[in-house]
């Protein structure tokens, strides 16, 4: 196998681990000569929490359990809102009808966001996953409605012609030209609205859970656990990256049409 | 005025005294005014016209991509309206599918009317060797150059079968030199595979290169000005001394033209 590093790309990797060394020294250097020490886990602290919370649990479970809880409901909620903001967004955007009606309403729901809707959740759906789900769920279908609703509404109708003209029938339309145009459209909703679910799901968690990344950091606030807190949110930004870096590798997949090699 | 009547037998395609009129700003602006057309079979038809003025909406109007104002079109003989499984077009703007690879273009006729796989795969095989892209099949749009893309238009238009290729302005985004390999291109495809060509252009070489008659039209609204029937042995050489005689002809018809509509 081949593998070149470029000077410059030594210099990016140099560079780079500057900066996160210099952050946790920073950390570090605070944490002995300031208050800030007598509350707060210093970076050694927290490597040796982490371990920990891997083989003891921390509450109920894990910090894996956490995490694990976490992820199944993003799951859950992301999947509906992505299907169900799909659809909508295909009906809007690719029907008159549909949009004459849906439209007003949905931009009245838009600005609204997620966590506006915990106290009714929870008076309709009592405190527990339902209300989770329908938080993250809330959080990432106006996303996916906007965006898929854009792509379906801008399909190239000079290619529907040509579809037409090559012999195929009106009613292939939709899934032969409309869908796959609204392809890449659909992954920058799935993104936008990944981002957002995750941080839903922290939100809901914090107030109606008594699991999860978003209790961990509560819940060790509240207890005065600050090294729980950390390892919480420690959790919440590595899950992030992977769901964003798979995501991006999935779209590369299926958009390469889009890219020029 | 009246287009030459040719053996009416032979006629694949006949406009009849066809107009079309859009309505813009709630005026009605009349775009073609009467053209009366009679096209042979596997002849090489080309509409010269150097306005902005009907030639697309006229092809358009063949292909059944819109409506008919007044007249008629008849295509072997029978009334058209809407789409005609005869009938396939090459765009300016070469109008792939972007999400489909070469191959996946040049098939969607035959897929979409309904031809096995294995029957669709070596017919658009055999047209995507016949334009020059043996190799590319799994090439996606984007990744091909502007005459690469216009080579699987072409492939993708024949790959149908259909018995009449319109061809509007196909090589008028292209660069010289590769706008004169594609005219090259095209002519061989058509002596190989014949079937009737429309094609559209305003170069007079293009038209006088791949022409057996060359309709001239008028500045908006569009009626046929003059026709040319071009018979010069193919291939035909741009700097033969009637080739030169015919683009001086024309050209001079054309300026006339142009200084009377402006």
């Amino acid at each position: 196998m081949k593998f070149k590093l470029s000077g410059k790309s030594i210099q990016a990797v140099v560079l780079g681990t500057l900066g996160i060394l210099s952050f946790f020294i920073i950390w570090q250097l605070t944490c002995i000569f300031t208050k800030f020490g007598t509350i707060f886990p210093t970076p050694p602290e927290v490597a040796a929490g982490m371990i920990r919370g891997f083989i003891e649990p921390i509450g109920s479970v894990t910090l894996l359990g956490h995490i694990g809880i976490s992820l199944g409901r993003v799951l859950v909620g992301y999947t509906l809102s992505s299907v169900l903001g799909t659809l909508v967004g295909l009906l809007m955007g690719a029907s008159r009808l549909g949009k004459a009606i849906l439209y007003p309403i949905f931009n009245i729901i838009k600005p609204i966001p997620g966590i506006a809707w915990i106290p009714i959740a929870i008076m309709w759906l009592g405190i527990g996953n339902a209300t989770i789900y329908f938080i993250i769920f809330v959080g990432g279908f106006s996303q996916m409605v906007m965006n898929v609703m854009s792509g379906a509404s801008n399909v190239d109708q000079e290619l529907v012609g040509v579809a037409r003209v090559l012999g195929l029938k009106k009613n292939h339309v939709f899934l032969t030209i409309i869908l796959p145009s609204c392809v890449p459209y659909i992954f920058t909703g799935l993104q936008v609205s990944l981002s957002t679910s995750w941080m839903a799901v922290l939100a809901a968690e914090m107030i109606t859970a008594t699991s999860g990344c978003g209790w961990l950091i509560l819940a060790g606030m509240q207890s005065g656990i600050m090294l729980n807190n950390v390892l919480g949110m420690i959790a919440i930004g590595f899950i992030g990256l992977v769901l964003a870096t798979l995501m991006r590798m999935l779209e590369r997949r299926l958009c390469s049409w889009k890219e020029r090699n | 005025m009246e287009g030459k009547k040719l053996n009416g037998n032979e006629s694949v395609v006949r406009l009849e005294n066809l107009k079309k009129s859009f309505e813009i700003n709630g005026e009605d602006v009349q775009i073609i005014n009467g053209i009366n057309l009679d096209i042979k079979k596997n002849e090489f038809i080309v509409l010269f016209g150097a306005g902005q003025c009907g030639k697309t909406t006229l092809l358009k109007m063949i292909a059944g991509l819109e409506d008919i104002t007044d007249g008629n079109i008849y295509i072997n003989d029978k009334k058209s309206s809407g789409f005609n499984e005869d009938v396939g077009m090459v765009y300016q703007t070469t109008a792939l599918f972007p999400w489909l690879s070469v191959m996946g273009n040049v098939e969607f006729g035959p897929k979409h009317r309904g031809a096995a796989k294995s029957e669709r795969r070596k017919k658009a095989q055999y047209y995507i060797d016949l334009v020059g892209l043996s190799g590319f099949e799994k090439h996606f749009p984007v990744q091909l150059s502007g005459g690469m893309q216009q080579r699987v238009g072409i492939a993708r238009a024949y790959a149908n079968d259909p018995e009449i290729i319109l061809m509007d302005e196909p090589f008028g985004h292209l660069d010289a030199q590769t706008r004169y390999l594609m005219e090259e291109d095209v002519e061989k495809i058509w002596a190989r595979e014949k079937r009737t060509v429309i094609f559209v252009t305003n170069n007079i070489e293009e038209a006088l290169y791949l022409a057996d008659r060359i309709i001239i039209l008028t500045e908006c609204p569009a009626t046929v000005m003059k026709e040319y029937v071009i018979d010069l042995p193919r291939p035909r050489s741009m700097v033969s001394e009637e080739f030169l005689r015919l683009r001086e002809e024309i050209s001079r018809l054309a300026d006339a033209r142009e200084s009377e509509a402006g």
